[in-house]
């Protein structure tokens, strides 16, 4: 089911144009992933999902009223924000007052009845990982746990769609995969997810759809594998972990149609002109020359791969 | 030191670069002091309006209104009673009411009073209108002492005149005065000279005379005729001689006891023994003859002497008929000068050197300073307390980490403004209740007023907290902010009346000044306060700080407006400016 629509929506600051012609929709259940570099225009699409930040031309329609017509979505934001959950991406919560206080005080804001928001905060409380820190003062939790404790304040209403920006900026890795697994989570229970990052590989893991952003453009988006479908049949990379005579297997490989061979310490990736061509080149020779391989892996472009040919060509 | 240094010009560089802090520590000092010296430059003086009571507005009172009014006072007269003008400084309408003889001509020796009814909780005016007012009535006393003592110097100078010019008629008087004295004197030592002493015997001398011719001679014949007989009958023989002889000595003895009588000595009668003088009757008629010679004497020289003192006394009597003339003249001049004293009304050294004398009488009840100060105390606690609590309150919200997601909260956007104003209401009530409860201690006679004390200084705190809510909305960071605050509560302070009389600067700001919700504020409680006003009294008061209230929230709706429009948009900007600014550092780099 379509939650919001963008068509052709074009966002400027006074002559600076941030985001030009940008079209897409969300679904409910969908788990989109915004990527892009540093000031390409994410968190002004995630403003303009979010109904924040009003388009200088195009729509941002919602469809939360499945009987209604889809409605602007920035001038009907008041009637709305009940479906909404915005997590920015520094924490959005008063340090001074405890867990339990927080999520007391945005819940008590929506007008939920007391039982509905006592049984939010309790699974809030439970998926986060935060029950025994419930008396402690906001500011004194750890950075994971505070970036829990920030998007539970975000979910404590229960949104029908919820708007992350960099929810793992700042964190390390660990805590990236803590925070990606507990949105998967959240995801999982029908709440569509808008995730704006620029870390790749943990987008790709989690994502069902992706937009990628440069240069205020929205350049590709779709599910990974729509975005992944052009770059298919010359991206390919092909790694091997050579035997005993690298060198050999270095030159042998210079006489096929390759377009770049990296040599690492102990394996070398080849990026082929033209994957058949290639591979198809590859097995005769390593027949004819008699050459001995470790292993050979094909894989198809990541994500991270992806980005980087789009943002080197536009 | 280097370090100090960097430390400190990275310091300034940060101050100039945020435009409000730079703003509002550079410029709000400046602007304050630019402020103040507009309002207090002024030479023209103050806007005092004076109420003048007088039962008769007769033409010097009048005379005097003007020259109040060519100070820029503004006059009022009350022409029915002095209450009204009271009344009027406890409404705030006027500064002082001046009750006025009915004439300041001083006719009698009793000073006029002119007494000033002043509004002591308004202590720095006392003083100016003590200064000014007081200045204005000395000059009107010395210049009714002058022309007093003018009047009675003049009166003085014609005397003097009036004296030498009988100066020398009363040298010439005196001299003659001398002259007549001396005279009279020499006069008095002649007459006394003369020996006018009366003998004291009384006797008829012709009859003396007479007899000291007659009596003597025959007394002596008759003896010796005796002695004849005795010597013939001694020499006859008659047998009764021896009885003759006895009877012509008997008459014998006789004889001679009266010649001895007359010549002198003591004569026996029979058994009484006269005694008469030793001198005889004939040596005190002998005597007698002396005196009378003697007495013709003396009155024969007492004749010339008389008649050699009739001129001297003539003299005399001229002189001193001139004498007396010109004492009738100096007389006269005296009658004058003393008629021309007597008409001078005012002779008291007392009055002639204050004629009038001015008096200040205190308007409401006797109370202490304590009572005086306690409306603006209030006033000035409340209003700091609420534009810092407003300020502070506002900049923690801005300034909070949930900022950002206040605004994903289905809350009409007045609710934050309003949430922010009932904490400071909360805040500042108890503040409140804590300082009337201790000053309840401290002013036991005014306890019934602290209850709607109190409901002013909520109406007060209101204003001042939505002005500080402005404060915290036009600022950045919590401590230019604070700062906003603190020079907007020091300036609203400034122009108050409470560090220097509002009446004292220049017209243009203190009309402005007027609307300070400050002077606003401690005007109505002190009027409930001290003088006990109604809410018809103050309404007006009241309702002009409800205006500010309600102007200030619509002004604070439209800022929380904005800001919620333009946040975004600020946000936005500010982040992509940083990434281009980092792009562009980045090719630098490359």
């Amino acid at each position: 089911m379509k939650l919001i629509e963008l068509k052709e929506v074009s966002k400027s600051f006074g002559k600076n144009g941030i985001l030009q012609d940008v079209s897409m929709i969300i679904e409910e259940g969908d788990l989109w992933g915004i990527i892009g570099r540093s000031g390409s225009g994410k968190t002004t699409l995630l403003n303009l999902i979010a109904g924040f930040l009003e388009p200088t031309s195009g729509e941002v329609l919602h469809s939360f009223k499945v009987t209604e017509a889809p409605k602007s979505l920035h001038a009907n934001l008041h009637k709305i924000k009940d479906q909404i959950g915005y997590a920015p991406q520094h924490n959005s919560f008063y340090p001074k007052l405890t867990v339990m206080e927080n999520l007391l005080h945005f819940g008590q804001l929506y007008n939920l009845p007391k039982d509905i928001l006592q049984n939010n905060i309790k699974s809030l409380m439970k998926a986060t990982e935060l029950i025994g820190h419930e008396n402690k003062l906001a500011e004194y939790l750890s950075g994971g746990m505070q970036k829990r404790l920030d998007i539970a304040c975000s979910l404590v209403h229960k949104p029908r769609i919820l708007v992350l920006d960099e929810p793992t900026a700042d964190l390390d890795p660990v805590l990236q995969k803590d925070i990606m697994n507990f949105l998967t989570q959240v995801n999982k229970q029908g709440v569509t997810l808008v995730i704006a990052s620029h870390h790749l590989n943990l987008m790709e893991k989690v994502c069902n759809k992706v937009a990628i952003v440069h240069n205020g453009k929205v350049q590709s988006n779709g599910s990974l594998e729509e975005i992944r479908r052009p770059f298919l049949k010359d991206n390919f990379t092909i790694s091997l972990v050579p035997g005993d005579d690298k060198e050999r297997l270095i030159s042998v490989l210079k006489t096929l149609p390759i377009e770049k061979i990296i040599d690492r310490q102990n394996h070398i990736i080849i990026h082929p002109k033209n994957i058949a061509q290639t591979i198809t080149g590859l097995l005769t020779m390593i027949q004819d020359e008699n050459l001995y391989l470790n292993d050979l892996n094909i894989s198809r472009p990541s994500l991270d791969e992806i980005f980087e040919k789009i943002t080197k060509m536009k | 030191m280097k370090t100090l240094w960097l430390l400190t010009k990275k310091n300034l560089k940060l101050l100039v670069r945020s435009k409000t802090s730079a703003l509002i520590v550079l410029f709000a000092p400046l602007f304050i002091i630019l402020l103040l010296g507009l309002s207090y430059s002024s030479s023209s003086n103050y806007g005092l309006n004076i109420g003048i009571y007088a039962s008769s507005f007769t033409g010097d009172v009048e005379s005097l209104m003007s020259s109040l009014q060519e100070q820029e006072f503004t006059i009022v007269k009350y022409e029915t009673s002095i209450e009204d003008c009271v009344e009027d400084i406890q409404g705030g309408y006027i500064h002082t009411c001046v009750s006025l003889p009915e004439s300041l001509a001083v006719e009698s020796n009793e000073q006029k009073e002119v007494l000033f009814y002043v509004d002591p909780s308004k202590i720095n005016l006392v003083w100016v209108v003590q200064e000014t007012l007081g200045e204005k009535f000395n000059l009107k006393s010395q210049e009714i002492s002058k022309e007093l003592s003018g009047n009675l110097l003049s009166a003085v100078s014609d005397a003097k005149s009036k004296l030498e010019e009988q100066g020398t008629q009363l040298s010439s008087a005196k001299e003659k005065s001398t002259a007549a004295s001396s005279t009279a004197q020499e006069i008095s030592q002649q007459l006394n000279s003369l020996d006018l002493t009366v003998p004291t015997s009384s006797y008829d001398q012709q009859l003396i005379i007479t007899f000291k011719d007659t009596v003597s001679p025959k007394i002596k014949s008759s003896l010796s005729e005796v002695k004849d007989a005795v010597q013939t009958v001694q020499a006859s023989d008659l047998a009764d001689k021896s009885a003759i002889l006895s009877s012509l000595s008997g008459v014998e003895n006789k004889l001679k006891s009266l010649d001895t009588l007359i010549a002198g000595g003591a004569v026996v009668n029979g058994t009484n023994t006269t005694t008469v003088p030793s001198s005889g009757f004939l040596g005190t008629l002998a005597l007698l003859e002396e005196e009378l010679v003697g007495t013709k004497t003396k009155l024969t020289a007492a004749a010339t002497a008389v008649g050699s003192t009739s001129s001297g006394l003539s003299s005399a009597t001229e002189n001193l008929q001139q004498s007396v003339s010109a004492l009738e003249n100096a007389q006269q001049r005296v009658t004058e000068m003393k008629a021309n004293f007597d008409a001078q009304k005012v002779t008291d050294a007392k009055v002639l050197s204050a004629p009038l004398i001015t008096k200040i009488e205190t308007v409401g009840q006797k109370s202490s300073y304590l009572n005086y100060m306690f409306p603006a105390l209030l006033v000035l606690v409340v209003m700091f307390t609420s534009l810092l609590l407003g300020t502070t309150l506002v900049m923690m919200e801005k300034n909070s980490p949930a900022f950002f997601r206040n605004y994903f909260l289905p809350l009409r956007k007045g609710t934050f403004v309003m949430s922010t104003y009932l904490t400071t209401l909360v805040i500042t009530s108890v503040q409140i209740l804590v300082i009337l409860a201790v000053s309840a201690v401290f002013l036991k006679d005014n306890m019934v007023q602290l209850l709607p004390v109190a409901g002013v200084l909520l109406l007060s705190s209101s204003v001042f907290s939505f002005m500080g809510m402005g404060i915290g909305y036009a600022f950045r960071s919590e401590e230019t902010g604070t700062l906003a605050s603190i020079s907007a509560g020091s300036l609203l302070l400034f122009v108050s009346g409470i560090v220097l009389p509002i009446e004292t600067i220049s017209p243009t700001i203190r009309s402005i000044a007027s609307f300070n919700p400050f002077v606003i504020s401690e005007s109505i409680i002190r009027e409930v306060f001290l003088f006990n006003a109604g809410f018809s009294g103050v309404w007006s008061g009241l309702a002009t700080l409800a205006g500010y209230a309600v102007g200030l929230f619509t002004i604070i709706l439209i800022a929380e407006y904005l800001v919620h429009k333009h946040f975004i948009s600020g946000f936005m900007k500010s982040r992509h400016l940083k990434h281009r600014q980092q792009e562009k550092r980045d090719k630098n780099n490359v």
